[in-house]
C-alpha cells in the first residue's frame, strides 16, 4: 500500500491468482449456494483441509506457542536442574545425613541406586513445583489470549470455540508431559551420572532388574502427567473466567497449597479421598510387588473425573461468554 | 433469540452438572445398588445360627484369600499433634485419618500384610517357619526367630509385631468372645461389603450409659468369614471406628507373595518375637517390663459394655514430662499433653478431676492420681470413681 | 437517503427495498442474498441494564464501502462484536454473506476478515510468526499456501521488510498495519474494519484509505467503522450513523448529500437587490445576511445566476455554490457535530 509503483501492480495480479472468485457476483453466488447446501455449511473450497489436520495445525501453533515463550522455557528450565541439584547434593553429603533424622529414606537409597533418583526427584516435586509450572500454563490459556486481546482474533479467525478449548487442552496435557518428561530424564541421567546403577529394591523388598525399573518410571511419568492433566483442567475452567491470567494462575496454586492443608489435617480425612492432591504421589504403586494396579487405577478414576468435570465447566463457560476483551 | 441463548445456555451447563451427577451417582453408586438389589441376596438365617455358622466356620481355618482392609477412625479426639517418625505403622497414627492394609492369606502358615505409606511399605511376610518383618523406610529386614512354642502359634501371634495390621477376623473374634447378656443382637442379609453380598449382625448394649450405640459385624454371604466391623456412637451417625475389605478375592495369592529374601543393601536383623514386641510398642511405657507391671496395677468397675478400667497415674506421667527416650515416646507426650489441654474439670464426691470425653471413649484423671477409661458417659465415670 | 426506521413496525421493510448498492438492481428470491450483511432487532443489554446496541437494523450491500460512523461509546464495537460472533446479541437476528448466524460463524467467518478494536498480537513472536498463527486459528486456511499468503498481506499493507522482526519492537502504526495484513490473509468477500486508522500518521491514513479502495475495487465488501466524518466521506459508497445505540440513518452517501438542497450564495453590499434578482429567478429558500444572500439552487444553474446578477446591476463580490457537506447533514440528522478532524 505504501508504493503505489510496479511492484503494487504484481502484487495485485498474484493477489488476484490467489483470490479466484474476486467477482463480486460470482463471490455472492457461491456464498448463497453454500447458504443451501446442507442447512447453512458452506462448500468446502477447492483446496479444502481435512478437520483433523486442521485440528493439528492449530494444535502444532499453539504448542509451538508454548514452548517459544520465554518463561514457560524458564520454569522447564528450573525443573531440570533441581533433580542435578538433589543428586549434587546427596553426592557431596552422602552418609552424613543418615542418623534417623526422619528424613525420607527414599533420599538415602538414591546414594545405593541411581534410578532412585527418579523416584525421589518426582515426589518432591509433584507436591508444588510441577503443580505451580502447569497452573501457569493453563491458567495463562484462555486468559492470557483475553488479557492481550488475541482471543477475539482467533475466534473471528474462526478458530471456534470448542475446537479452540480442545486444543488448549491437548497443549496443557503436551505441556505437563513435557514438564513431567524434563524432570524424570534429568533425573535419570544425573542419578546414573553420579550413582551406581542396577536392580531396584522395590519397597516391598523385592528386587527387580534394571531395565525393568526404567520402564517402571516410564509408567510413573505418565501416571504423573495424568494427574498433572487433571489440574491443568481445573486451571483451564478458571482461565475462562477471567481476562486477568494471574488470578487464574494464584487462584489455582492457592486451591493446590489449601488442597495440601485439607490432606494434613487428620479430622478432614474423610475428603482425602476427593482430594486431587491426594492421589499425585500414588505412583509409588510401581515400587510395589505386586504392583499397586488398584490404587493407580483409581487415582487414574480420579485424575479423569477431574479432568471431565472441570472441562465440561470450562466449555460450558467459554461457548456461552461474551469475548468484550 | 433471547430466550434461545437462554436454553442455548441452559443446555451448555448441563454438560457439566451432568459430568457431576455422573460421578456422584458413580462414587454413591455401591450403597445405592446395594439397597436396589440387595434384598433377597441370601437365604434368611437368624443371629444364632449365623453365630454358630461363623464360629464353625473359624474353626474350619480361613479359605486362602486376599483383599485390602480400609480402616477409618472418626473417633472425635481433639486435634492430634503430627508427631514426627511416626509412619503408617505407628498405632498412633489408627487413632485418626484412613488406613489401608493389604492381606494375602494363603494358609495358616502362608500370610503377608502389607501396610503401604508414602513412599514406604511395611511388610510381615509368614512363610513356615520363616517370618520376616520389612520396614523399607529403614532398609531393614528382620528375620523372627521360631521360639520354643508351637510354630503355628508364633506365625499366628506375629501380627502383633504390626500392630496396625488389624483385619476384621480378629476384631470379629474379639466382639464375639465379648457378647454377653446385655446386648441386642439383631441381623439382616442385604448389606453389600467389598461387592459380596453380606449378613450383618448389630450388636446393641443394652445399658445406656454405654457411648457405644451398636457395633455392626458383616459376615460374607458364601463363607461367613468377617468382612467388616464398624463401631457406631452414639452422638453420631458415622462409624466412629470401621474395618472393612473394601475389595476381597476368595483365591490362593500367588506363592511370590510369601517368599521373601533381604534386598542386597538391607541391614538384616535377627530377632526373636518377644523382643521384638518389646521393641516395636515402647509405646506401652517405659518398655515391656513396665507394661507388664501396669496390667498388674490395673483395676476394673463394672462389666460388659460399661466396663471401666481404673490406672493409677499422675499427669507428669501423661505428658511424658522427663521421659523423652526416643521419638515415639515424646509422641505419646505431646498427644497427652493435647489431650489434657481440651479436658474439662469436674467433681464429686471422690473429689475432683479433669474429664475428656470423645465419641466413643471417655476418661477422667483424678487429682487423686487415678485414670478412669471406659466406653461410657462421664457421669458413669464419675459414679466408677466414686465406688473406688 | 433512507432514515432507517428505529420502531419495529418498520424494520421489516429495510434489507433490500430501500438500500441499492452497485449491482443491487437485480433483486433476488433469498432474502439478504445481495446483502453481506443483515441485521434485524440487533440489541444487545449487557448485566449492568446498560443498553449498548438498541434494536439496530443495518443493511450493507455487497461491493459497497460501508461507512458506519458514529461517535465513541455509541456501540460501534459491539455490533462489530455482535456481527463476529464475539458477544452474544440479547435480541435480534443476522447474516454475513446470506447465512443466518450466530449459526454459520464457522463456515462463513473464513470468508471476512476482522480488525476489531486495534491490533492485538503476541508481543514476543515476529510479524510473520504472528500472522501464521492467526492463519493456523482457520481451519480452512490451506497450510501449503501460508508463506506465499502471508508475505502478499504483509507486502501489501507495506511490512515486508519488518516481517521478521518481533511484534514488541513495532510502532503502533506498524501494528495497525500488521492488523490490517491479517484481515487480507485469505480470500475475503468481506472486511470488517473498526477504526482502521487509529493510531496512523496523516501519511498511513492515506495509504489505509488508498487499500480500502483497492481492496473494494477487487470485489471485497468493506465495512469500516470510524468516529471521524471526513474519513467515512473520503472512502465509502454507504454510510450508516450511531448515536447512543441507536442507528439514526443509513444509505448511499450520493443519497444522503442530496437530501440537503445545494445552495448559491452571493456576496455583495446590494443585498436587497440580489435576493430580488434570485426571487425573480424562482429560487426557494431566500436567506438575507449582513453583506451576502444565499438560496437554494435546486436544479438551476449557477452561470445563469451570475448572469442575472449582473444585468440586474447587483454589485457582486463573490458567487459560490454551496454543496452540502456530510457533516451538514449529520448535524441535521443527529443534532450534534462530530469529530471532523482527526
Amino acid at each position: 500500500m505504501s508504493t503505489v509503483s510496479g511492484k503494487e501492480a504484481v502484487s495485485t495480479e498474484k493477489a488476484t491468482r490467489a483470490v479466484p472468485d474476486h467477482d463480486p457476483a460470482r463471490g455472492r453466488d457461491q456464498a448463497m449456494t453454500a447458504g443451501q447446501a446442507a442447512g447453512g455449511r458452506p462448500i468446502p473450497p477447492p483446496r479444502a483441509v481435512s478437520a483433523p489436520r486442521a485440528w493439528l495445525r492449530l494444535l502444532g501453533s499453539e504448542v509451538g506457542l508454548t514452548f517459544r515463550r520465554p518463561r514457560n522455557l524458564a520454569m522447564l528450565g528450573v525443573l531440570t536442574v533441581i533433580p542435578v541439584l538433589i543428586g549434587i547434593a546427596l553426592r557431596m553429603f552422602a552418609g552424613t545425613g543418615g542418623d534417623g533424622t526422619g528424613a525420607p529414606m527414599i533420599f538415602e537409597r538414591i546414594t545405593g541406586n541411581g534410578l532412585f533418583l527418579t523416584f525421589a526427584a518426582l515426589s518432591l516435586l509433584v507436591q508444588l513445583m510441577l503443580p505451580v509450572c502447569v497452573a501457569v500454563v493453563a491458567g495463562d490459556s484462555i486468559a492470557g489470549e483475553a488479557g492481550i486481546g488475541t482471543l477475539r482474533y482467533l475466534l473471528a479467525a474462526p478458530a471456534g470455540r470448542t475446537r479452540l478449548l480442545a486444543v488448549k487442552y491437548a497443549c496443557v496435557v503436551v505441556f505437563c508431559l513435557a514438564a513431567v518428561t524434563a524432570v524424570a530424564l534429568s533425573a535419570l541421567l544425573v542419578g546414573l551420572l553420579l550413582f551406581p546403577a542396577g536392580p531396584i529394591t522395590l519397597l516391598s523388598g523385592g528386587t527387580i532388574p534394571f531395565l525393568d525399573g526404567v520402564l517402571r518410571i516410564g509408567v510413573v511419568v505418565l501416571y504423573v502427567t495424568a494427574g498433572m492433566a487433571a489440574l491443568g483442567a481445573v486451571a483451564l475452567a478458571l482461565s475462562t473466567l477471567t481476562e486477568v491470567s494471574v488470578g487464574a494462575i494464584a487462584s489455582t496454586v492457592v486451591i493446590v497449597i489449601a488442597a495440601q492443608v485439607l490432606r494434613a489435617v487428620p479430622q478432614l480425612s474423610v475428603l482425602q479421598p476427593y482430594l486431587l492432591t491426594e492421589w499425585w504421589s500414588g505412583f509409588d504403586g510401581v515400587l510395589r510387588d505386586p504392583v499397586a494396579i488398584g490404587d493407580m487405577g483409581q487415582g487414574l478414576l480420579v485424575f479423569a473425573a477431574y479432568a471431565a468435570v472441570f472441562c465440561s465447566i470450562a466449555w460450558a463457560r467459554f461457548t456461552g461468554k461474551d469475548i468484550t476483551a | 433469540m433471547s430466550i434461545r441463548a437462554r436454553r442455548g445456555r441452559t443446555v451448555r451447563w448441563a454438560v457439566p452438572a451432568a459430568a457431576i451427577a455422573v460421578i456422584a451417582g458413580a462414587i454413591g453408586a455401591g450403597p445405592v445398588i446395594a439397597a436396589v438389589q440387595g434384598d433377597p441376596a441370601l437365604p434368611e438365617r437368624t443371629a444364632e445360627q449365623l453365630l454358630a455358622s461363623a464360629a464353625q466356620a473359624g474353626r474350619a481355618g480361613l479359605k486362602p484369600m486376599s483383599g485390602t482392609v480400609m480402616q477409618t477412625a472418626s473417633l472425635g479426639l481433639p486435634g492430634l499433634p503430627e508427631v514426627p517418625g511416626m509412619g503408617g505403622s505407628s498405632p498412633v497414627a489408627l487413632l485418626s485419618g484412613s488406613h489401608e492394609l493389604k492381606v494375602w492369606y494363603g494358609g495358616a502358615d502362608k500370610v503377608r500384610f502389607a501396610l503401604p505409606g508414602r513412599m514406604s511399605e511395611t511388610d510381615l511376610i509368614t512363610n513356615g517357619d520363616q517370618v520376616w518383618l520389612w520396614q523399607s523406610d529403614e532398609n531393614r529386614a528382620t528375620r523372627v526367630k521360631a521360639g520354643s512354642g508351637e510354630r503355628g502359634e508364633e506365625a499366628a501371634r506375629a501380627h502383633e509385631a504390626l500392630p496396625t495390621a488389624t483385619t476384621p477376623q480378629q476384631l470379629a473374634q474379639q466382639l464375639l468372645r465379648r457378647v454377653g447378656a446385655d446386648t441386642v443382637v439383631s441381623v439382616s442379609n442385604t448389606e453389600k461389603v467389598a461387592d459380596r453380598a453380606a449378613y450383618q449382625l448389630a450388636f446393641a448394649p443394652k445399658d445406656p450409659s454405654s457411648l457405644v450405640k451398636e457395633v455392626k459385624l458383616a459376615l460374607d454371604g458364601e463363607t461367613l468369614v468377617p468382612l467388616r466391623v464398624q463401631v457406631y456412637a452414639r452422638s453420631a451417625a458415622e462409624p466412629a471406628f470401621e474395618v472393612g475389605f473394601t475389595s476381597v478375592t476368595f483365591s490362593p495369592p500367588a506363592a511370590e507373595n510369601f517368599t521373601f529374601t533381604p534386598p542386597t543393601g538391607a541391614k538384616v536383623e535377627e530377632t526373636s518375637l518377644a523382643e521384638l514386641l518389646k521393641e516395636r510398642r515402647p509405646e506401652r511405657g517405659e518398655g515391656f517390663e513396665d507394661a507388664e507391671k501396669l496390667k498388674s496395677e490395673v483395676g476394673t468397675v463394672g462389666e460388659g459394655w460399661t466396663t471401666v478400667a481404673v490406672i493409677p497415674v499422675s499427669e507428669q506421667e501423661l505428658t511424658g514430662q522427663g521421659q523423652g527416650e526416643g521419638s515415639s515416646g515424646a509422641g505419646i507426650g505431646a498427644i497427652g499433653d493435647a489431650l489434657l489441654k481440651s479436658a474439662k474439670p469436674i467433681s464429686g464426691t471422690w473429689g475432683s478431676g479433669k474429664v475428656i470425653q470423645t465419641k466413643l471413649v471417655s476418661a477422667l484423671l483424678t487429682d487423686d492420681g487415678r485414670l478412669l477409661v471406659g466406653a461410657v458417659t462421664p457421669e458413669k465415670l464419675s459414679e466408677a470413681a466414686g465406688r473406688k | 437517503m433512507s432514515r432507517t426506521p428505529t420502531d419495529a413496525g418498520l424494520a421489516a421493510d429495510v434489507p433490500g427495498s430501500r438500500v441499492g448498492g452497485p449491482g443491487g438492481g437485480s433483486r433476488r428470491e433469498v432474502p439478504g442474498a445481495e446483502l453481506s450483511i443483515v441485521t434485524s432487532g440487533l440489541t444487545k443489554r449487557f448485566g449492568s441494564g446498560q443498553v449498548a446496541v438498541d434494536a439496530l437494523d443495518l443493511a450493507v450491500p455487497s461491493g459497497s464501502v460501508f461507512g458506519f460512523l458514529g461517535p465513541n461509546g455509541s456501540g460501534k464495537t459491539t455490533t462489530i462484536r455482535m456481527l463476529l460472533g464475539l458477544v452474544a446479541p440479547t435480541a435480534g437476528e443476522w447474516r454475513l454473506l446470506g447465512t443466518p448466524m450466530p449459526g454459520g460463524v464457522g463456515g462463513v467467518l473464513s470468508r471476512v476478515g476482522a480488525l476489531v478494536e486495534g491490533p492485538a498480537f503476541y508481543p514476543y513472536l515476529s510479524g510473520e510468526a504472528n500472522l501464521r498463527r492467526y492463519d493456523a486459528a482457520d481451519p480452512s486456511a490451506d497450510p501449503r499456501t501460508v508463506s506465499t499468503r502471508i508475505g502478499l498481506a504483509l507486502e501489501r499493507v507495506g511490512l515486508a521488510a519488518a516481517a521478521g522482526k518481533r511484534y514488541r519492537a513495532y510502532s503502533l502504526g506498524m501494528r495497525q498495519r500488521l492488523a490490517i495484513a491479517a484481515t487480507l490473509l485469505g480470500p475475503r468477500e468481506l472486511l470488517i474494519l473498526d477504526e482502521p486508522t487509529n493510531g496512523l500518521d496523516p501519511q498511513g491514513t492515506r495509504e489505509v484509505r488508498g487499500l480500502v479502495k483497492e481492496i473494494a475495487a477487487e470485489g471485497t465488501t468493506v465495512f469500516v467503522s470510524s468516529h471521524l466524518l471526513a474519513e467515512v466521506e473520503q472512502m465509502c459508497s454507504h454510510v450508516a450513523v450511531m448515536r447512543t445505540g441507536r442507528l439514526v440513518a443509513q444509505g448511499p452517501i450520493a443519497d444522503l448529500r442530496a437530501s440537503e438542497t445545494v445552495r448559491i450564495r452571493v456576496e455583495t453590499p446590494d443585498v436587497e437587490e440580489a435576493a430580488a434578482v434570485l426571487a425573480g429567478l424562482g429560487l426557494p429558500e431566500i436567506r438575507l445576511g449582513d453583506g451576502d444572500v444565499s438560496a437554494a439552487l435546486g436544479a438551476g444553474l449557477p452561470e445563469r445566476v451570475c448572469a442575472a446578477l449582473v444585468t440586474g446591476g447587483v454589485a457582486v463580490r463573490g458567487l459560490a455554490v454551496q454543496r452540502p457537506t456530510l457533516e451538514d447533514v449529520f448535524v441535521g440528522l443527529t443534532g450534534e457535530g462530530f469529530d471532523v478532524d482527526g
